[in-house]
């Protein structure tokens, strides 16, 4: 039976070539939207590893565009708004950090271990950072006071980080990179792992992270550093309860303290909500134009595949008159229309493999991947499916007298 | 003949409403996707009020610092324009030099409530070289500037948030912590206008610190308007030369050696930014390659819809082909006349996307997604809608006419498939 249907299939290959290449483009379609919604999905349920509940965002403008120099003078004013911002009754706490959550952008970079480059996303911040932010500590323990004069330098990594450098081995106390060439900078160390911090959120997908620690406070180390450089963000956790006008109020006594730098004082509720927009805007405009693109392919397949049954009523009413049921008609309709299909997908899945063969997309893990394929597939059966039910139930209705007169 | 196969075509398309839906429905949801991005792209690159002389107007936009390890990637500093691109006022080929900063968001609070405002600070050359038309008072100057009055241009939407729509001349405001006094108002800019958008625009000169004056590279940006077009490339060299000559500047020669940049025309910048690692000149003409080929490709699943309904539909007039053949039709006639009903097919429907694509842009503008975004169907984005729909109904109909003309007329008259 299939391989008669094949046959059918092959005797209007050219007709058939063209439905196949629309299915071929529709799966395409459909395999980037469908990977796109599971990644994105997946990530919506993993922990982000931070509170950004009661937290206030302060980016500090210092008129400066560049990173590269600092002076002295602005480290000091960095200090004296840390002491403000700590002193106000609201405030449980407050630290800096050179980026925040939710704030488009981020800071990369790699290191080598035992030969091995690793990236890693990653930060600068004071002490106050993780009661700030409520990050949790799985192992070891945060930055403490004095650990800015330490000879080494203390990083905190995340779980994935961790992993990925030590595998199963006790992260804590072990050098963190392997020992630069010129010996410019200091050794090092891991001194804690936090469950997990994703900085652009809910919908990022998972990555390594490492945290610095910022020497405020101590501008008179030797050999400043890039460590050394005031931060450009303060993050303010004030207490439950306190109402919105504290923003103002904060607002105020920053500037108060540092006239020639201006400040923006936001929730990082706030920032959370512009940054979903921004992100998922174009992705809800693909979706829509994706949806309307398989209606439109599902309405243009009921079209052919209803002319090409009304060319094929004698046939059909050969087949009745020497005995097939109608459901033997429906049933060769649909087969026919799934063999089509099945070209179409097989041609779509050769292209797609190609994507993890030759490394090509690195942050679609497998699982997500074969997801993608598999929901794509069965998006696209049932729909060529469904479009192939009305035609067929008009050409199973077929009587066989009525089909047979024209020979 | 032409009138012939126009009224043929017509009624064809009536006798069979379904695939008529099918084929309108695809061809002006394609149309408007592309009208909808044709917009967007229109609305950023193509010069609009109040940029009077957009056409002949050259930006120092994008710049950067490289060295052997790194590369710093940023916009125009002010050390640089101020010393190296706002003296070329004296060359013969440039009318007029300005120099302003990217717009910065300044808080103010009013009564408790918050407003943010984009702040863009400018020099007085500003305002001839961007003609605002001017709701209340007019712009500030070069004295202003120089000076560092605290006067500042409010838009529309600025006074509606501070004074409730009243009258602002003379009134002060307060952003950022600073005090400004109110010396013009005008419309509304959208923000993708790049060089004119702001909230709040006011002197450079009342920047809180002295430290941009030192910045090659920074958050400056510099429009250099030529006397024509023609001057394009001599101005270009000319901002190379000094991007040369201020090399000695660098504050950091070990880790920088040479800055990037150059002057653009707003395209240029836009490939100089996308398609090249190092602000190298970028070449427009691969970035519309680049944007054609996005448009092509989103068009392949329409095209290929609608070459399988063109094909059915050409079986069910199989008989009709027949007796043309018969009597002498020539494969070119029959060509000829299925592609001209394929194209009035696709014209209708880009009839439709364009009305669509009308809509689809009023829910954009209405939305707020893009602050003050105007986005309209001018003659521009029609006519590239004309384009779009006649390329549409060429490609779509080319292939299912060769396939009908050469059928056989025997098997045409008998009704045969294809």
């Amino acid at each position: 039976m299939i391989r008669h249907l094949f046959k059918l299939v092959w005797n209007r290959k050219r007709s058939n070539a063209l439905i196949i290449l629309e299915i071929f483009f529709s799966f395409l379609v459909l395999f980037v939207v469908g990977t796109l919604g599971l990644y994105l999905g997946d990530n919506l349920h993993r922990p982000l590893g931070f509170s950004y509940d009661r937290v206030l965002n302060v980016s500090i403008d210092m008129k400066q565009a560049g990173d590269d120099t600092f002076e002295p003078a602005q480290v000091a004013t960095f200090e004296k708004l840390l002491q403000e911002a700590q002193s106000l009754a609201p405030v449980e706490a407050a630290a800096g950090a050179i980026i925040v959550p939710y704030s488009l952008g981020g800071y990369n970079g790699a290191w080598q271990f035992n030969g091995r480059r690793i990236e890693t996303e990653f930060n600068e911040v004071t002490l106050g950072f993780a009661e700030t932010m409520e990050l949790h500590l799985v192992q070891g323990r945060w930055f403490q006071k004095g650990d800015e004069a330490l000879a080494w330098q203390p990083v905190v990594v995340n779980a994935a980080m961790a992993r990925q450098v030590f595998g199963d081995a006790d992260p804590i106390g072990k050098r963190f990179g392997d020992p630069p060439k010129e010996g410019t900078e200091p050794e090092r160390r891991v001194v804690g792992v936090v469950s997990e911090f994703r900085i652009d959120g809910e919908l990022s997908g998972p990555g390594n992270y490492t945290f610095k620690l910022k020497r405020v406070g101590q501008p008179d180390v030797p050999g400043a550093s890039s460590l050394d450089r005031p931060p450009r963000n303060l993050v303010v956790k004030v207490r439950p309860g306190t109402p919105v006008d504290f923003e103002e109020q904060l607002a105020k006594r920053l500037q108060a303290v540092a006239p020639e730098w201006s400040f923006v004082v936001k929730p990082l509720s706030q920032m959370r909500e512009s940054s979903f927009r921004l992100r998922l805007t174009p992705l809800i405009a693909g979706g829509i134009v994706a949806l309307f693109l398989m209606v439109m392919v599902g309405l243009g397949l009921i079209g052919v595949l209803w002319q090409n049954l009304l060319q094929r009523t004698r046939e059909m009413g050969l087949r009745r008159a020497a005995g097939a049921s109608r459901a033997n008609v429906h049933a060769q309709v649909l087969l026919e229309q799934m063999i089509l299909t099945s070209f179409g997908v097989l041609l779509g899945v050769v292209l797609v493999a190609q994507i993890p063969l030759l490394d090509l997309i690195s942050f679609i893990s497998p699982k997500i991947f074969t997801g993608g394929i598999v929901l794509s597939m069965l998006s696209i059966y049932l729909l060529a499916a469904v479009c192939a039910l009305y035609p067929s139930a008009m050409a199973s209705r077929v009587q066989p007298a009525e089909a047979l007169r024209y020979e | 003949m032409l009138r012939n196969y126009l009224k043929i075509a017509l009624k064809v398309l009536l006798r069979r409403k379904f695939f008529t839906f099918i084929s309108l429905f695809g061809v002006s949801l394609t149309l408007v996707v592309l009208l909808v991005a044709t917009a967007l792209l229109d609305s950023v690159f193509a010069p609009q009020a109040p940029e009077v002389s957009g056409n002949r107007t050259l930006g120092v936009y994008l710049m950067g610092m490289t060295g052997p390890e790194a590369t710093r990637t940023q916009f125009a500093g002010y050390q640089f324009l101020d010393r190296f691109v706002r003296p070329m006022t004296k060359l013969p080929a440039v009318e007029a030099v300005t120099c302003f900063s990217l717009p910065e968001t300044g808080v103010s609070y009013l009564n408790g409530k918050k407003i943010e405002s984009s702040v863009k600070h400018t020099d007085g050359e500003f305002w001839r070289v961007l003609r605002f038309e001017f709701l209340e008072g007019g712009p500030f100057t070069g004295d202003d500037d120089r000076n560092a009055h605290f006067v500042a241009v409010i838009n529309e939407a600025t006074r509606d948030k501070f004074f409730a729509g009243q009258p602002a001349l003379g009134k002060t405001l307060e952003v950022d912590g600073q005090r400004f006094k109110v010396v013009g108002v005008v419309p509304d800019v959208p923000v993708l206008r790049i060089a004119p958008y702001a909230d709040v625009w006011v002197p450079i000169g009342t920047s809180k610190s002295d430290l941009y004056k030192k910045e090659l590279v920074g958050t400056f940006m510099g429009l250099i308007v030529a006397r024509s077009r023609a001057d394009f490339p001599q101005i270009k060299a000319e901002v190379q030369a000094r991007l040369a000559e201020a090399k000695p500047l660098i504050t950091d020669p070990k880790q920088f050696n040479r800055l990037l940049g150059g002057a653009d025309t707003p395209f240029e910048a836009a490939a100089r930014l996308l398609l090249s690692s190092r602000l190298e000149q970028g070449s427009p003409q691969k970035l519309w390659a680049v944007l054609i080929g996005l448009a092509v490709a989103f068009m392949l699943l329409p095209t290929v819809n609608l070459v399988n309904i063109n094909l059915s539909r050409i079986m069910d007039r199989s008989s009709e082909i027949g007796v043309r053949k018969a009597f002498g039709a020539s494969s070119w006639t029959l060509i000829g006349q299925f592609v001209v009903e394929n194209v009035v097919l696709t014209l209708v429907g880009g009839v439709l996307g364009l009305l669509f694509a009308g809509l689809a842009l009023h829910a954009i503008n209405a939305s707020e997604l893009i602050p003050y975004a105007r986005l309209s169907l001018n003659l521009r984005v029609f006519l590239d809608a004309l384009l779009i729909a006649l390329f549409f109904g060429l490609f779509s109909g080319v292939y299912p006419a060769w396939r009908m003309s050469r059928l056989h007329p025997v098997n045409a008259l008998r009704g045969r498939s294809i």
